[in-house]
């Protein structure tokens, strides 16, 4: 009997050390290599690549009808205008969605399975409920502004980021109940998000862009 | 059965004061330091790296200028103020997604012909005291203000 | 017999968690293959979407325009936060009561929970607040372009439950309401 709950005991720390592992990697946790904050305030090789990405000229004098056409090109993607500044040329844009998955659900429920029958067999309670993506914000920010006209009349520019904060819901870590609200967030790299943007504020301002 | 007009027992309510007084003492909040608004000596010490003066006379074009150099390094902006003269960005410590790097500018005009940019930078809320990444920042701005753009 | 008083415990957790997906909040937001799609939009639906979020007006005063979605704004009761009358923007955001979780425990931070906080300001390990996914808020964008030499184009876009809201009969009744407000306004300057 005693062998028993040992052996048992030791498969289940071994179970849950091996889970808890499993949920740092989800939870985002990483382990490599900080970049210093020196690195941050230099240009690096990725810089003219993503700024190539998000920036198109346009051959408009009126800067602000080019403000103006990004917000409704914007509006066409499904944002919603949080913040303006017409001077600066500066404009934000929000959309929420939800950001469930079928595959993090049915990994949640074979996990908290897998736990539950852990717990029966060790007699301790190892239930591991894994919090999953709920929501998201997917944001924009974006700059217009004039660029130094070389002889043929004034150029604007539009530079665009857009970026998604990921959030998930709550869990249960044996006794523990994990809280929901869990943040993450990336920069969109994907071209194509900024290939439509542009597209439509083309088509909005009658005008051909043209890549830098 | 009529009840007693005044049916709460005079030890309850005493107990009940007593305890409120009780609890009263342990929940005195503490009591805000003298220099909570002061400025400390390590933040007085880096205001003279955070300042550099720049030879241009229109604070829009200063602060476009700013907005074109903070999207260059990565930064998203997240305010931008032509009135206060103000610029809020904040950007990832790519491809860790822990860190994150916020940066305040201000743009004020020092004289007729200069501004003075200011940049606050910080990293996961605490100020950045290393003088290299402000002459890395401003190297990049006088880029941004000089070449390329009017 | 070793007694196990968790085991009941744990398999009512096990059934609960079967539902979990289908009760609270969670269970409104749709699940799909790839939470990627909604950071894209797909071409096809756009077309109609913006046919019934938009209006075409006989007028080119756009101030006149402006006032009265502000006004349309504050009757539906949205704080606005995004006002430029040059670029023809009216924006703004609002909670709904009836969205609101019922449980009063975390109802005071839930209201001070503030999602457009600014990036350097948020970033904690888990956002604070109780996270009720603010199934309470709304959105609306409504630009206003010029369409041509005397025509006006206003397109209102709304947003509800993390979904883009794009049921013709909604614009139709905002559309309605800022019918009304042009009517006072117009009303209101002519003696």
């Amino acid at each position: 009997m005693r062998t028993t709950i040992r052996s048992s005991s030791e498969r289940l720390a071994a179970l849950r050390a091996a889970l808890l592992a499993a949920t740092a990697l989800v939870a985002g946790c990483s382990f490599g290599p900080k970049t210093t904050s020196k690195e941050l305030f230099s240009l690096t090789p990725e810089s003219a690549a993503n700024k190539a990405m998000q920036t198109r000229q346009f051959e408009t004098r009126d800067s602000d009808e080019l403000l103006s056409a990004s917000a409704a090109a914007l509006q066409d993607l499904g944002f919603e205008v949080t913040e303006s500044d017409r001077s600066l040329g500066f404009l934000r844009a929000a959309k929420e969605r939800s950001a469930r998955e079928y595959g993090q659900e049915t990994t949640r429920f074979f996990v908290a399975l897998l736990t539950f029958a852990v717990s029966v067999f060790g007699g301790q309670n190892a239930l591991y409920v894994l919090p999953v993506d709920l929501q998201q914000q997917i944001n924009a920010s974006l700059v217009a502004q004039p660029i130094a006209d070389d002889g043929d009349g004034a150029r604007n520019e539009v530079r665009i980021v857009f970026y998604r904060l990921v959030w998930k819901g709550d869990g249960q870590s044996g006794n523990t109940y994990i809280p929901p609200g869990l943040q993450q967030m990336e920069m969109i790299r994907d071209a194509e998000l900024y290939q439509r943007f542009f597209a439509r504020l083309s088509k909005a301002i009658f005008l051909e862009a043209e890549k830098i | 059965m009529r009840p007693a007009p005044n049916f709460v027992p005079k030890r309850a309510a005493l107990f009940a004061l007593a305890f409120l007084f009780a609890i009263s003492g342990c929940a005195s909040p503490p009591q805000a330091p003298e220099n909570l608004l002061a400025p400390t000596e390590e933040q007085i010490k880096i205001r003279n790296m955070q300042t550099r003066t720049f030879d241009v006379s229109d604070r829009q074009a200063a602060m476009r200028g700013v907005i074109a150099a903070l999207q260059d390094l990565g930064f998203i902006i997240e305010r931008a103020n032509e009135s206060l003269g103000l610029v809020t960005a904040a950007r990832f410590a790519e491809p860790n997604f822990f860190d994150v790097v916020g940066v305040t500018v201000t743009v004020r005009p020092a004289s007729d012909t200069q501004m003075t940019i200011r940049a606050n930078a910080i990293f996961n809320n605490e100020p950045i005291t290393d003088p290299e990444v402000y002459q890395n920042f401003f190297a990049t701005l006088e880029r941004s203000l000089f070449i390329g753009r009017n | 017999m070793r007694p196990r008083p968790a085991g009941c415990a744990l398999a009512a957790g096990l059934l609960g968690l079967a539902a979990a997906g289908c009760v609270g909040f969670p269970a409104r937001h749709e699940i799909q293959g790839d939470n990627w799609v909604q950071v894209l939009l797909s071409d096809e639906s756009q077309v109609k979407v913006r046919n019934a979020q938009s209006r075409v007006f006989d007028t080119t005063d756009r101030r006149s325009m402006l006032e009265a979605l502000v006004a349309t704004f504050q009757d539906l009761g949205f704080q606005i936060e995004v006002l430029d009358e040059t670029l023809g923007i009216v924006s703004g955001k609002k909670y709904l009561d009836a969205e609101r979780p019922s449980y009063s425990r975390d109802l005071a931070s839930y209201l001070l929970y503030d999602e457009e906080s600014l990036v350097v300001f948020n970033r904690v390990y888990r956002s604070w607040g109780p996270f009720q996914a603010r199934s309470d808020l709304v959105r609306l964008t409504v630009t206003v372009r010029q369409r041509n030499v005397e025509q006006l184009i206003v397109r209102a876009s709304a947003q509800y439950y993390l979904r883009p809201v794009e049921e013709p009969e909604a614009y139709q009744k905002f559309y309605a309401a800022l019918e009304k407000a042009l009517f006072a306004q117009r009303l209101a300057a002519s003696p």
